[in-house]
């Protein structure tokens, strides 16, 4: 859908692109705490950002809701960011040479986010909470644990149980 | 190139999902731009952070929210393409200085370092530092974490050897006298939170003139 955008700037599929990724984008931000109107804001910009960019959506790197995550999360950082925010750009011509480029890649990782998704449902509660709010949340790790009320180093080995839990899976698909 | 350091998984993680100071998030997407294993792990960090969108539990927009939009809807981007540095300068770090590491006006620092001092933000400091072959930093701990990424040339330590790319992580524990290698200069981007204490007097007066 996202490539019918890209390749023929179709309202009718931006449009529908819209009704499922927006009220997640809204959710991923509010969940993280951004202020609900903000994230309505931000939601709507971010969809607009993914119209404007369609054309650098690359299927054989990410699918559209990895690619659309990163949108929304520099969107978000830069809101809260006066400053410039240094991003690396995946495309950059320095390292080409190591992008996929076999033909069933896009399968291979539509597949791969597939099972991550079923991972990540799988994942005990605790650990659940911890990967989302470490992605999710603008806060550090230390806040996290202050709010959570345990140790930052639960924290931390939670994230690593979780991370490693879900590499695993990865490692094992590939 | 081998990089055989890196940076831990929980910096890339934090890399990843954005909760990150400008200066870490400048050294950290120079490492990316470097190293391909890296690369491929923030990639899977990415993967993450997707699969969590797509099974995030919906909230609805407002009723006229995607009307909105679609009034707003212009023409599309252009393609954009980073353009390939003339001297191999990380495309991060380049759109940061605003010009390739070669234009870079060093100050300096005695005869054989130089520095630039890139960012500062309360006891942040990021900068760019230069050293001929076999210079001697000095001994010295850090009052917090230092960064460290290898640009060109190479330096050793007592806990190893950088190399172009190579990702040190210096934690206040870790006293180290780096002396960069023979050959070429060696040119590192570091990032240091609360600045370095020298063993000796005399260069802790000198690095506190100059700011470190
Ligand atoms: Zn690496």
């Amino acid at each position: 859908m996202l490539r019918r955008v890209a390749a023929f700037q179709d309202r009718q599929a931006f449009q529908e692109l819209f009704a499922h990724f927006a009220p997640r984008i809204k959710a991923y931000l509010v969940r993280g705490g951004t202020a609900s109107q903000q994230a309505e804001d931000l939601a709507q910009e971010a969809m607009l950002a993914v119209w404007r960019k369609a054309a650098q959506f690359d299927s054989n790197r990410a699918s559209a809701a990895t690619w659309i995550f990163t949108i929304a999360r520099n969107l978000r950082i830069d809101m809260h960011r006066r400053e410039r925010h240094p991003r690396f750009d995946p495309a950059d011509p320095f390292f080409m040479p190591d992008s996929p480029d076999p033909a069933d890649s896009a399968l291979q990782t539509r597949q791969r986010e597939h099972q991550l998704r079923k991972a990540i449902q799988a994942l005990p509660p605790d650990q659940f909470r911890i990967v989302m709010l470490s992605f999710f949340s603008e806060k550090p790790h230390s806040q996290i644990a202050a709010e959570l009320d345990i140790p930052l180093g639960t924290v931390k080995s939670r994230i690593r149980l979780a991370m490693m839990r879900l590499k695993t899976l990865l490692g094992d698909e590939s | 190139m081998t990089i055989r350091h890196h940076p831990k998984d929980s910096l890339r993680l934090a890399y990843v999902a954005g909760q990150m100071d400008p200066a870490t998030a400048l050294i950290m997407a120079t490492h990316l731009s470097l190293c391909a294993q890296c690369r491929a792990a923030a990639a899977d960090d990415e993967c993450i952070g997707g699969a969590l969108l797509e099974g995030a539990e919906p909230m609805p927009l407002r009723s006229d929210a995607l009307a909105r939009v679609m009034a707003r809807l212009g023409a599309p981007e252009a393609i954009h393409r980073t353009e390939p540095s003339a001297d191999g300068t990380p495309a991060p770090l380049r759109a940061f200085l605003g010009h390739e590491l070669s234009c870079v006006r060093w100050r300096r620092l005695g005869p054989r370092l130089g520095y630039v001092t890139l960012y500062r933000r309360g006891s942040l400091a990021m900068r760019l530092l230069r050293g001929a072959p076999g210079t001697e930093v000095g001994q010295h701990t850090h009052r917090g974490t230092e960064y460290t990424v290898v640009l060109r040339g190479g330096y050793s330590d007592e806990s190893g050897n950088y190399g172009p790319g190579d990702f040190q992580i210096a934690s206040a524990d870790l006293t180290h006298n780096p002396v960069a290698d023979v050959g070429e200069d060696c040119i590192n981007l570091a990032v240091t939170d609360g600045g370095l204490q020298f063993r000796s007097r005399v260069q802790n007066v000198v690095a506190s003139l100059f700011g470190f």
